[in-house]
């Protein structure tokens, strides 16, 4: 079989990298490097003293409320890819299965949805879990008691708006892994005697991983760099790390404390997803080598 | 089907692109013989402020006045315009409005110019005379960084239809246990630390020791365990207390207030409670407007700075759409309704000065607001 190999030599390959590498080098290398010159300055009465020193990454690494929040946001970032995977799979088995009748309309509203400003969305939550909001009076009015829920300014309220936000990356990508598998494939394993639990799990669910993974992924990043949510629904209950490096650089005007944190923030979520790529990829080895 | 409700329809497509094109020429068109000053206007004056001072209500006058266009940055946080113009971008901006601790700082640092305070005699004469030259907050070496063009209190911020204003006489509530979870501190720097310091017995406004600043982080840990909410922002904060689930804003004062009584609110109002151990336990927050040093020094700026502290603007700037606060122009009052008097709590203002300290930047701040972050990780 003939494969096509390019080198880098290759002009066509070259012109087609370009402009990809250039804003990667303008938009992400050089103001990683910038971050990352920033993180080893010092302030001194708020401004900025080209000192090149270790202070800040001394305090980083001594100070445990910086790890404490770090590791909160890891835990809350993960319990939120749990639960939107938990909520996308189904509605995106659904809209590729029973409902493909409606699945533009649905799309669409999704869409809209997903495209409304996360502001608004976010304080809209307010109205409906505050103490006297809509999902109280709504539990009142079905007897269920006054004021029984208790969730605005809370880290479930937090999760709730991240989970909103965030599952409808899962939703998709899952969706189009989802209406890729071809049908006949489920076929056969019924006509094998396969129940359709069985074949769900055998079948449908290992074809569908590339989405799931690809929205997994997708939320655990976006999870990390949840601001709003935590500022607005959390109520200070339980800051995550981008309040953290807000504060460090706006209110303390600790610029190479917040570049040093995001570096933090940065390696956590790359050493996270490292791993996991390393636990999926292992597994996937162990499964072939069983099935073989 | 009715003339005007026949929608997309009702027309073919050609039409609709026509009428698509032809708008977009309009609109270009608008863009470019009405781009209102900018392009023609003799000068071009940068100015950095918070949101308020942009109004068009003041800002359009005086354009059309001195034929000059004012581009505006609106700042988010006081501390981070200072790193902001003191990392260069001083050289952009010829204006600058913020909180004065910050302006006060700007002299010094190199950031405003100093302004000689015969050229603004004309501005302090009008000003109560707390706030006349020469004015110490702004002053540094004899030299005065600025004029001042707001100010207000920051003391407990309470609903009295759920409780009375006595109570409040004191900051005891904030950790008492029947209060808990009705309290919500306000997000905003250093602004909800010092009262609480202010109660723990320690003066924030002077070198603290070791064991002050342990008071301090005492103080911060017992009132997050009985504080319902963290919030940064105002609305959340102010729909809380008029439904009463906080029954009292820590760390707002009049900013969070005002605007709520002008709205018919008057019920929520905004004390100083009294002193305790001899030290008063309100704060002044003031804002100020200094005239940034570059290349250019623009006169016309500084006729801005004498304009934005006139009686007529500064009645403008008092009462905005988000916020109403207090103006250092005696005359001002007189411009003022006696609804917007009420609503400004003026007949309390004096009390309020009186029991408070004035805000500056305090020494230790940045050790205050680790603190603060230490202990709010680990609520």
């Amino acid at each position: 079989m003939r494969t096509d190999s390019k080198r880098w030599g290759d002009p066509v390959l070259v012109a087609a990298v370009a402009p990809l590498a250039v804003v990667m080098l303008l938009f992400f290398i050089i103001p990683l490097l910038m971050t990352v010159v920033l993180s080893f300055q010092t302030t001194q009465f708020y401004r900025l003293s080209w000192t090149w020193d270790l202070k800040v990454w001394t305090e980083v690494f001594s100070k445990p409320h910086y790890w404490t929040i770090m590791v909160r946001t890891v835990a809350m970032a993960l319990v939120c890819v749990v639960v939107c995977v938990l909520i996308a799979f189904p509605a995106a088995y659904a809209l590729a299965t029973r409902l493909r009748a409606y699945n533009a309309q649905i799309q669409i509203l999704i869409i809209f949805a997903f495209l409304t400003d996360a502001v608004l969305k976010t304080f809209g939550w307010i109205l409906v879990l505050d103490k006297s909001g809509v999902a109280n009076w709504l539990l009142a009015h079905l007897g269920l008691g006054h004021e029984a829920l208790n969730l605005l300014f809370t880290p479930t309220g937090t999760m709730i708006g991240m989970v909103y936000g965030l599952v409808v990356y899962p939703m998709f990508t899952i969706y189009l892994s989802l209406v890729r598998i071809d049908r006949d494939l489920v076929l056969a394993a019924y006509d094998s005697g396969a129940s359709r639990l069985r074949a769900f799990f055998e079948v449908t669910l290992p074809l569908a991983r590339p989405g799931l993974y690809c929205g997994a992924v997708l939320v655990f990043v976006l999870s990390l760099g949840a601001f709003l949510e935590p500022k607005v629904l959390g109520g200070g209950t339980a800051p995550l790390a981008s309040e953290l490096i807000r504060q460090s650089f706006e209110t303390r005007v600790n610029w190479p404390l917040g570049a040093a944190l995001t570096l933090v923030l940065i390696v956590i979520g790359a050493l996270s997803l490292s791993l996991a790529a390393f636990v999926l990829m292992r597994g996937s080895a162990n499964h072939e080598r069983s099935v073989r | 089907m009715k003339k005007g409700t026949s929608g997309i329809g009702g027309v073919d497509r050609r039409a609709m692109l026509k009428g698509m094109g032809g708008l977009g020429l309009a609109v270009a068109g608008a863009g470019i013989l009405g781009m209102p000053r900018g392009a023609s206007a003799a000068e071009t004056l940068n100015y950095m402020c918070w949101e308020g001072y942009n109004a068009p209500s003041i800002l359009d006058p005086f354009q059309k006045q001195k034929d000059v266009s004012i581009s505006v940055d609106l700042i988010t946080d006081s501390a981070g315009g200072f790193a902001k113009l003191a990392a260069g971008a001083s050289k952009d901006f010829d204006l600058v409005s913020s909180d004065s601790p910050w302006i006060a700082r700007m002299g010094p640092a190199g950031i405003c110019r100093y302004i000689d305070d015969k050229d603004f005699a004309d501005q302090y004469a009008e000003f109560y005379p707390q706030f006349r030259a020469p004015f110490t907050p702004l002053q540094f070496e004899g030299k005065a960084t600025g004029l001042p063009t707001r100010w207000g209190w920051v003391g407990p911020t309470v609903n009295t239809k759920f409780d009375k204003l006595e109570t409040w006489s004191s900051y005891a509530p904030v950790f008492d246990a029947a209060y808990k979870d009705k309290i919500c501190l306000l997000d905003w720097g250093d602004w909800p630390i010092m009262p609480l310091a202010l109660y723990a017995g320690v003066n924030p406004y002077v070198e603290l020791d070791q064991p002050a600043l342990d008071e301090v982080r005492k103080v911060l840990r017992a009132a997050f365990k009985n504080t319902r909410a963290i919030v940064a922002d105002l609305a959340i904060a102010q729909k809380g207390l008029i439904d009463g689930s906080f029954r009292a804003l820590i760390g707002g004062g009049t900013y969070a207030t005002s605007s709520l009584r002008m709205k018919g609110h008057d019920y929520i109002q905004s004390i100083v409670p009294e002193p305790k151990n001899g030290l008063k336990q309100g704060i002044i927050w003031m804002e100020a407007t200094g005239l940034i040093a570059n290349d250019r020094d623009s006169k016309v700026a500084a006729d801005f700075l004498k304009y934005i502290v006139s009686p007529e603007v500064a009645k403008q700037l008092s009462i905005t759409e988000a916020t109403c606060n207090l103006v250092p122009n005696a005359k001002t009052e007189a411009l003022f309704s006696d609804a917007e008097k009420k609503a400004l709590q003026m007949d309390y203002m004096w009390t309020a000065w009186d029991n408070s300290h004035f805000h500056t930047v305090a020494p230790n701040i940045d050790d205050m607001l680790a603190i603060w972050q230490e202990e709010l990780a680990a609520r």
